[in-house]
C-alpha cells in the first residue's frame, strides 16, 4: 500500500465532500480545505471542554451538594467506556444515510476506477475521508468529558477512550466501504438480468442492510446494550466492536493489562475489517453497469387511480414518475429507512412511555418523514429539472404533481404506523382513530412546509452525494418544521389523552395547522412560480 | 430505406412568418455577459447551424427559446408569439435536446418515452405508434424494457432525441444532437432532420462542433463568438465573406474566430 496515494485520494475526497455544497464558492478559500474539519475539530473540543470545566467548576463549589462529587466519577464511569461505540455509531448513523447516496452513475465513473490505485488503496483513503469528515462529532464527545475524566482522576482512561474513538471512527469507514461495495454490485451486476423482482429484491435488501445498521449502532439503543452488559463479559469478548469498551472498562477496574489486550485486538479488528473491506471491494465492485429489464413491453395503460384524485395526464405521469423513484433509487432508500428506525426505537425501548409521549413520538415522526420527502422532493429531479420546465406541464401543474407525490407516500406510511403501533400499545378505539387523523395532519403540514423550502432552495448539482436541498435550508427547514409539528402535536396530544380541556386544544391545534399549512402552500406555489421563470443552474 | 421506419411531423400549415425570430436577446451571469443582443431567426423548413467556441453562448441562446433563462433584453417569438406570453402553449411546440440529456435513470426507455408522452398530451394510440417506430429506427427496439442507468451515451441520446420528436414539434431546438451516437443512427437523424424540414416545414435550430455535419445538413449557419453573432448565412455566403471561397467550413469558422493558424500551439503541445 502506497500511503502516499492513499493521502492525496483522501485529500481529494474530503475536498469533494466540503466542496459539493457549494459549487459557486471559491475553492480555495478555507471552508473548502481539509484543514477546515482539523479546525473545526479544535474549535469543537475546546468549546465543549470549556463548557465542560464550567460544568465540572459547578459540581464542585461549595455551595452544590455532598453528592455532587460522586456524580462526576459516575459519569466518567458510564459513558468513557460508551465513546468507542459513538465513534462508530456517527459514522454508520450518519455515513448511511450521507455516504450511500452516493448515485450509481457517479460511483461508476468515479476516477478512482480506472486511476493506478488497489483495492486495499482505495478502501483505506475512502475509510479516512468518512472519518475525517466525521470526527467533530467526536471531538465534541471528547470535549465534554476531557474535565470530567481530568477532574476524578481518569486521565488514562481519556487518553485511551480518544484513542479508541478515532479508531471506532475508522472501523465505521470500513463498515461503510463494505456496504458501499455490496449495493454497487446490487445495483449493477449481481442482479444480472433481472426483471421487475430485481429492483423490488434490491430496495429490499438494501432497505433490511441501513435499517439494520441503524438500529445495530443506535446511540439510544447501544447505551441501554452496553449498560446491560457491563456484568456480561463473556458477551463482550465475542462482539469485536465492544473490545474497545471491554478496555476502557477493563483500565477503570485497574487491570492495564487485560485493557491493553483489548485495545490491541480493537486494533487488529479494525486491521482486519480493512482486509474484509478490499476483499469486498475486489469481488464486488463492478465499474459496469447492467441492464436491468423490467418487462412491461409496452406503454402503460394510462394512471387512471391517480386521475381519480383530480389530476391531469402530465401531472399524474410526475407523480408516478416520483413514486417509481422513490423506490427505485438508491440515493432515495435511505430516507425511506427514518420512520422504521424510529418506530422500531419506540416498540423496542417504548414500552412503558405513556399514551401522551406516545401520541407526541408518532405525530413527529409522521410529520418528519413527510418534511423529509417533501424537502427533497424538487431536488431530486437534479439535472433533468431542465427537461421538465421545458414541458408544458406549468408551474400549478408541478406543485400539483409534487404534493400528490408527497403526500400519498407519507399519508400511507402515517397511516400505517399510527394503526400499527395504536394496536400494539392497546389504544382504545375513538384514540386510534385521533391519532390516525393527528398522524395524518402532521404528515401533510410538515411535508407541504418541506416542499415550500424545495421549491426555494432545492440544489439540482448532479454530483456524486446528491443533497437534493442546500444544507443551511434543510437546518432551516428542519429548526422551523419541528417547531410548527410540536405547536400542533402537543395540543393534539392533550386534545385526544389529556384527560380535560378537548376542544380549546383540539382548536389550537387546528388553527396552528391550518396557518401554517395555508402559509406553506402560499410560499410553495409562488417558489414553483419562480422556479419556472428560469432554471436555476 | 431506414427513413421509411421513422414517423414524420404533421403538415405544417404555410407562411411567411418565421417560425423562430431571436430579436436582440442579451443574458448575463454576474460579471459574464453570455449573449448580448443576438438576432437571428429560422423559418419553417429550415435547418440553422449554430456554430461557435465552447462559452460562445450556442446553449444559452437554445434555453432562452425554451424559457429555460430568461434573456434581460430582447424578445423570442414562436410563430409571431412572445414566448412568454404563454409558455405551455409554446413549449407544447418545441422538440428539445440538451447539450448532456439528464435522463430519469431508474426509469426504463419506455417509461421515459410513456411520461414524456403524456407530458405533452399525446394520444396513447398514436404515442405507442410512434414510438415503436423511433425504436426500430433507431435500433433501440429490445432494450426499451430495461433501465435507463444500464444504457450506453447513445442509448441515451437516441432516447432524448425521440423524447424531442415524439409529439410532433413545430420547432426542434436540438444542442449537439449527434453526440455519442453510431454512425447509422447518426446518419438516420440527420436524414430525419432534413425530411423533416423539407417535407414537413418543421424548422430546426442546431448546434454542432463537428463542422462537417453543419456544411452537409444545415441551410443556414449563425456563428456565435463572444455572446454575439459573428457571421451568418449560407455556408457559401460565409466562405465568400472570409475570402475563402471552396474551403470547407472548418477554415472559415477558425478564420472568423481569429484562431485560423494552429500550427504554433500544435508544435507546442507535441513537444
Amino acid at each position: 500500500m502506497d500511503l502516499h496515494r492513499v493521502r492525496r485520494l483522501a485529500t481529494v475526497l474530503i475536498a469533494s465532500q466540503l466542496r459539493s455544497g457549494r459549487a459557486d464558492s471559491n475553492p480555495k478559500s478555507l471552508f473548502g480545505q481539509p484543514v477546515f474539519i482539523a479546525l473545526v475539530d479544535v474549535g469543537l473540543f475546546l468549546v465543549a471542554a470549556a463548557a465542560g470545566f464550567a460544568a465540572v467548576s459547578a459540581v464542585r463549589s461549595p455551595s452544590a451538594p455532598p453528592s455532587s462529587g460522586t456524580l462526576l466519577a459516575a459519569v466518567a464511569n458510564s459513558v468513557l467506556p460508551f465513546l468507542p461505540l459513538v465513534g462508530v455509531g456517527v459514522v454508520l448513523v450518519a455515513g448511511m444515510m450521507f455516504e450511500l447516496t452516493t448515485t450509481t452513475r457517479f460511483a461508476l465513473s468515479d476516477a478512482a476506477n480506472w486511476l493506478p490505485l488497489g483495492p486495499a488503496e482505495y478502501v483505506a483513503a475512502s475509510t479516512a475521508a468518512i472519518a475525517y469528515t466525521y470526527s467533530p462529532a467526536v471531538a465534541l464527545a471528547l470535549g465534554a468529558l476531557f474535565p470530567v475524566a481530568v477532574s476524578v482522576g481518569q486521565t488514562p482512561e481519556f487518553l485511551l477512550a480518544a484513542a479508541l474513538s478515532l479508531l471506532a471512527l475508522v472501523e465505521g469507514g470500513f463498515l461503510i466501504e463494505m456496504v458501499r461495495s455490496v449495493s454497487q454490485r446490487a445495483g449493477t451486476l449481481a442482479v444480472g438480468r433481472g426483471g421487475r423482482a430485481t429492483v423490488v429484491v434490491r430496495a429490499v435488501l438494501l432497505l433490511v442492510v441501513i435499517l439494520a445498521l441503524q438500529l445495530a449502532f443506535n446511540p439510544v439503543l447501544l447505551y441501554g446494550f452496553v449498560e446491560r452488559l457491563r456484568s456480561a463479559a463473556l458477551v463482550i469478548a465475542i462482539v469485536p466492536f465492544l473490545w474497545g469498551t471491554q478496555a476502557l472498562l477493563e483500565l477503570q477496574a485497574g487491570q492495564p493489562a487485560v485493557a491493553a489486550g483489548f485495545a490491541l485486538a480493537e486494533a487488529g479488528f479494525a486491521v482486519l475489517l480493512l482486509a474484509i473491506a478490499a476483499r469486498l471491494r475486489v469481488r464486488y465492485w463492478v465499474p459496469t453497469s447492467a441492464e436491468i429489464r423490467i418487462s412491461s413491453g409496452d406503454i402503460a395503460r394510462g394512471h387512471p387511480w391517480l386521475a381519480a384524485l383530480g389530476l391531469n395526464a402530465p401531472e399524474a405521469a410526475v407523480v408516478s414518475k416520483d413514486l417509481r423513484g422513490l423506490v427505485r433509487r438508491r440515493e432515495m432508500l435511505p430516507a425511506l429507512v427514518v420512520p422504521f428506525v424510529l418506530v422500531v426505537l419506540l416498540l423496542v425501548e417504548g414500552r412503558s412511555i405513556g399514551s401522551f409521549a406516545l401520541v407526541i413520538w408518532l405525530g413527529w415522526v409522521a410529520g418528519f418523514f413527510s418534511l423529509f420527502l417533501g424537502a427533497i422532493s424538487v431536488g431530486q429531479e437534479r439535472r433533468a429539472l431542465q427537461f421538465l420546465l421545458a414541458t408544458p406541464i406549468g408551474p400549478t401543474g408541478l406543485f400539483r404533481a409534487k404534493v400528490a407525490a408527497l403526500l400519498i407516500p407519507t399519508a400511507l406510511t402515517a397511516t400505517v404506523m399510527a394503526v400499527a403501533v395504536g394496536l400494539y400499545f392497546g389504544l382504545g378505539v375513538e384514540v386510534l382513530l385521533g391519532l390516525v387523523l393527528l398522524s395524518l395532519a402532521c404528515a401533510a403540514l410538515l411535508g407541504l412546509w418541506g416542499l415550500a423550502f424545495a421549491a426555494r432552495f432545492s440544489d439540482f448539482q448532479d454530483r456524486p452525494r446528491p443533497q437534493f436541498l442546500r444544507p443551511s435550508a434543510m437546518l432551516a427547514a428542519t429548526g422551523s418544521g419541528m417547531a410548527i409539528l410540536f405547536s400542533v402535536v402537543v395540543p393534539g396530544a392533550f386534545a385526544l389523552v389529556g384527560g380535560g380541556a378537548t376542544l380549546p386544544a383540539l382548536l389550537v391545534a387546528a388553527l396552528v395547522a391550518l396557518v401554517f399549512g395555508g402559509l406553506a402552500i402560499f410560499w410553495a406555489r409562488s417558489g414553483f412560480v419562480r422556479l419556472f421563470r428560469e432554471l436555476p443552474f | 430505406m431506414v427513413m421509411d421506419a421513422l414517423p414524420s411531423a404533421r403538415p405544417l400549415g404555410t407562411g411567411t412568418t418565421p417560425t423562430l425570430q431571436v430579436e436582440g436577446v442579451s443574458k448575463s451571469y454576474g460579471s459574464v455577459q453570455a449573449l448580448h443582443g443576438v438576432s437571428f431567426d429560422v423559418p419553417p423548413g429550415q435547418i440553422v447551424g449554430l456554430l461557435g467556441p465552447n462559452g460562445a453562448g450556442k446553449s444559452t441562446a437554445m434555453k432562452a427559446v425554451l424559457g429555460l433563462v430568461r434573456p434581460e433584453g430582447g424578445t423570442i417569438r414562436l410563430f409571431g408569439i412572445d414566448v412568454l406570453t404563454d409558455p405551455p402553449s409554446a413549449k407544447r411546440q418545441i422538440g428539445y435536446v440538451p447539450e448532456a440529456p439528464s435522463l430519469y435513470e431508474f426509469l426504463t426507455g419506455m417509461e421515459y418515452l410513456d411520461f414524456v408522452a403524456d407530458m405533452y398530451g399525446l394520444d396513447r394510440a398514436v404515442r405507442r405508434e410512434r414510438i415503436a417506430q423511433f425504436l426500430i429506427g433507431l435500433e433501440l427496439s429490445g432494450h426499451e424494457d430495461a433501465l435507463i442507468s444500464g444504457y450506453s451515451q447513445g442509448m441515451r441520446q437516441k432516447v432524448a432525441l425521440i423524447a424531442a420528436l415524439v409529439h410532433h414539434p413545430r420547432l426542434l431546438v436540438l444542442d449537439e444532437p449527434l453526440n455519442g451516437l453510431d454512425p447509422r443512427s447518426a446518419r438516420v437523424t440527420k436524414d430525419l432532420l432534413r425530411n423533416l424540414a423539407t417535407h414537413e416545414g418543421v424548422a430546426v435550430l442546431f448546434s454542432t462542433h463537428v463542422l462537417e455535419i453543419a456544411q452537409a445538413i444545415c441551410d443556414r449557419v449563425i456563428i456565435l463568438h463572444h455572446g454575439t453573432v459573428l457571421a451568418s448565412g449560407t455556408v457559401e455566403a460565409l466562405q465568400a465573406r472570409s475570402g475563402l471561397a471552396g474551403s470547407g467550413l472548418e477554415e472559415v469558422f477558425l478564420t472568423l474566430t481569429g484562431s485560423g493558424d494552429l500550427r504554433d500551439v500544435v508544435q507546442a503541445l507535441a513537444r
